[in-house]
């Protein structure tokens, strides 16, 4: 099978054959907070930190798979994941005229918030749809004017969304199960938090399944290395930019929708920080990597997390600082691709 | 001749010759004339604060035409230099109570210092590496220093920002009689400190660019790898431009920030500048530096008046939510107009405007190549 020349070795820290050793490092590291705070806290903060990460970790990762694949850093994921979390409050509101949101057993609830997502989906990758094929297209090749031309994009579905629903900040409502937190030995944990987790590992899931598995994902895969290759063997590398660009754009509307009951507002230019976020993930994990992407965006998560506990005044600060130290052992990211 | 001169050098004397009997020059005179003597023909504020603000961003747009335009380099941190400037002058003069003279020239040196310390530290740091990850690795950056703005309280007053007064003659409640058609006051001598500063700053820049090293900036543009092989160093080079453009946007900081006499983090830091000022350099077209100008006088011109005729637009309708609302957000129109100019001005205007006339000029060559052979 071709599976050997399909199948991306990772050119990761593990390369020297020292993983144990940077395992051990990565564990201490990570640990290391219980020097300053009990093991319940911990844990509380641990939570916090990968509900968070999961989130970043969904729209980094369509960023990532864009930039890898068409090479477009697209300035507008931020404007998508906005409109995912506004999608999301307007259908809450419809939601709540059914009485599933308020009220309603745990199935309601879990439906809503999964139709919800379906649905922050579709238009997501819709919109996502119409922005490449009129827009990007015309500037394929050219990484000056696909940035700018994302740019504006961005700028106008931000305003798009001023017109739409207005200026002010909107208080998002959770449905009533993932409202509270369990208890569980002392150790207090939101519900919604595990929500995230599991939501989030899921996705990972699908799209390491997707890639690894299917005939789409080695397309995709053998795109990201080698974009005329696959050109060569007879595939319409235009249509898969259209899919990818879609699925990510929809990961991201996704992940607004989370983080708009994560936060329980949503506010016109939420987008600008998430995208802030999902870059340095993205600069930390190598662009292109989808697993970089999710240890970045755990790091990342885990990290703001600790430190916003630890010293309030730090916690936007060390996002740089994990950034900066990834890039000075490695300058193309965890798993980035040597030039 | 006895010499064969090299192309540089013929191209040198070339521009010696024509240097002021150009159209170019003469433009360049009639626009600095014009902004000398507006304010004192014209006494409306609106109009010295349109004009004021398009001298300070020229230099903006011209340092940012510097840094994109000639190296090819896509920082996104240049509103971020523009910031530091503004809130340095902020800062200093806040702190200093009833700031002196030197308090001016104190805070002018630490925008300096500033931008040229933490422009180097960028360079050394993302430029090595592909163009888009100096994109990336700037976008993070400026985006961290406007939240920095935002939230680190104690420092710069978050979200309310800081007013303040200037000292000596830029006092408010400075004045000397009338001149002219207009009164001889603060506001008149802080628009010709903008204006005597903003000129040095642009020649200063237009010289940087025809001097050596600007020459092999361009030639970086054209082709990095041959620039490459004929031996420069174009890291170097990209980082001293990188410097340069970022240092001079930090000062026009300064001279915003004395205009306004107030700062705060989403009109100096936001990535709406940063926006602002690329349209600015795409209108006018990129590696001109004059075309800055003209992106320049179109965006702070619509932006002052824009909003009043889109009203006065929205009048003609029947009123109703959605048009009041679709007339309330001009900067929609703002983006829409973004992305047309990318798709279909490449070049901007200037550098369209200059593809035509060298067009025209190779077509004439041609025709006379063509008379001698036969």
């Amino acid at each position: 099978m071709s599976k050997g020349v399909l199948t991306l070795k990772p050119k990761g820290i593990t390369a020297d054959g020292k993983g144990w050793l940077v395992g051990i490092a990565i564990g201490f590291v990570w640990l290391s907070p219980l020097f300053w705070m009990d093991a319940t806290t911990f844990i509380v903060l641990t939570a916090a930190g990968l509900a968070m990460g999961m989130i970043f970790f969904m729209v980094a990762s369509g960023l990532t798979l864009i930039f890898g694949l068409m090479d477009v850093l697209n300035m507008a994921h931020g404007a998508f994941f906005a409109w995912g979390a506004y999608v999301g409050f307007s259908l809450l509101g419809m939601f709540e005229w059914l009485g599933w949101v308020e009220t309603g057993t745990f199935l309601q609830c879990m439906t809503t918030v999964l139709v919800i997502l379906a649905v922050a989906f579709l238009v997501g990758a819709l919109i996502g749809a119409i922005l490449e094929r009129i827009i990007i297209r015309q500037v394929y090749g050219d990484h000056l004017r696909q940035i700018l031309i994302t740019m504006g994009a961005s700028f106008v579905m931000v305003e798009l969304i001023k017109i739409f629903w207005g200026l002010n900040d909107e208080v998002v409502a959770v449905p009533l199960a993932f409202r509270g937190s369990f208890d569980i030995m002392d150790v207090v944990v939101n519900r919604f938090r595990i929500l995230a987790i599991v939501l989030g590992i899921i996705v990972f899931g699908v799209i390491q399944m997707v890639l690894k598995r299917t005939k789409l994902g080695i397309i995709v895969r053998a795109g990201v290395e080698n974009r005329e290759i696959v050109e060569t063997t007879g595939y319409n590398i235009n249509r898969i930019f259209t899919g990818v660009f879609c699925a990510g754009v929809g990961l991201a509307a996704m992940a607004g929708v989370m983080m708009a009951m994560f936060k329980q507002e949503v506010h016109p230019a939420m987008g600008d920080d998430s995208f802030f976020f999902a870059l340095m993930v993205v600069i930390i994990g190598g662009m292109g990597s989808v697993g970089g992407s999710f240890l970045g965006s755990l790091m990342l998560g885990l990290a703001f997390n600790y430190v916003a506990f630890l010293l309030p005044k730090a916690a936007l600060g060390v996002n740089i600082l994990v950034m900066a130290a990834t890039l000075l052992i490695r300058p193309t990211g965890l798993f980035g691709h040597e030039e | 001749m006895t010499q064969e001169l090299s192309p540089v050098h013929l191209d040198y004397m070339q521009e010696q010759r024509t240097r002021f009997v150009s159209p170019t020059f003469l433009l360049q005179i009639a626009l600095a004339a014009s902004l000398l003597a507006g304010p004192l023909l014209v006494p409306s504020f609106q109009v010295m604060d349109v004009m004021a603000k398009i001298m300070i961003f020229t230099v903006v747009a011209a340092s940012y035409d510097l840094i994109l335009g000639y190296t090819g380099s896509l920082s996104l941190a240049h509103g971020m230099f523009f910031g530091m400037g503004a809130y340095a002058l902020g800062l200093v003069c806040y702190h200093s109570g009833s700031p002196h003279w030197y308090h001016l020239i104190l805070a002018a040196g630490i925008a300096i210092f500033l931008g040229i310390v933490f422009s180097l530290l960028i360079s050394l740091f993302s430029l090595r590496v592909k163009a888009i990850f100096f994109a990336m690795v700037t976008l993070a950056i400026a985006e961290y220093a406007h939240i920095l703005g935002i939230q680190w309280s104690e420092l710069t007053l978050g979200e309310d920002g800081i007013s303040f007064e200037l000292p000596w003659i830029f006092h408010s409640d400075w004045s000397a009689g009338r001149f002219l058609l207009s009164e001889i006051d603060d506001r008149l001598m802080i628009y010709y400190l903008i204006f005597l500063s903003s000129l040095l700053l642009f020649m200063g820049l237009v010289r940087f660019v025809r001097s050596p090293l600007g020459r092999v900036l361009k030639s970086i543009r054209s082709n990095e790898n041959r620039a490459v092989a004929l031996g420069f160093k174009t890291f170097q080079y990209k980082t001293v431009a990188v410097v340069f453009g970022s240092t001079l946007s930090s000062i026009a900081g300064v001279l915003f920030a004395m205009w306004l006499r107030y700062v705060n983090p989403d009109s100096v830091l936001g990535l709406g500048l940063m926006v602002n000022v690329l349209l600015m350099v795409l209108i006018g077209g990129l590696g001109t530096l004059y075309g800055g100008i003209i992106g320049v006088a179109f965006i702070i011109v619509s932006e002052n008046w824009l909003p009043g005729a889109l009203k006065a637009a929205a009048g003609i309708f029947p009123p109703s939510e959605i048009i009041t609302r679709l007339a309330d957000r001009w900067h929609l129109y703002f983006g829409v107009l973004f992305i047309l100019v990318i798709i279909f001005f490449p070049r901007g205007v200037v550098g369209t405007f200059r593809q035509v006339i060298a067009r025209r000029k190779a077509e004439v060559l041609r025709k006379r190549r063509t008379e001698v052979r036969y």
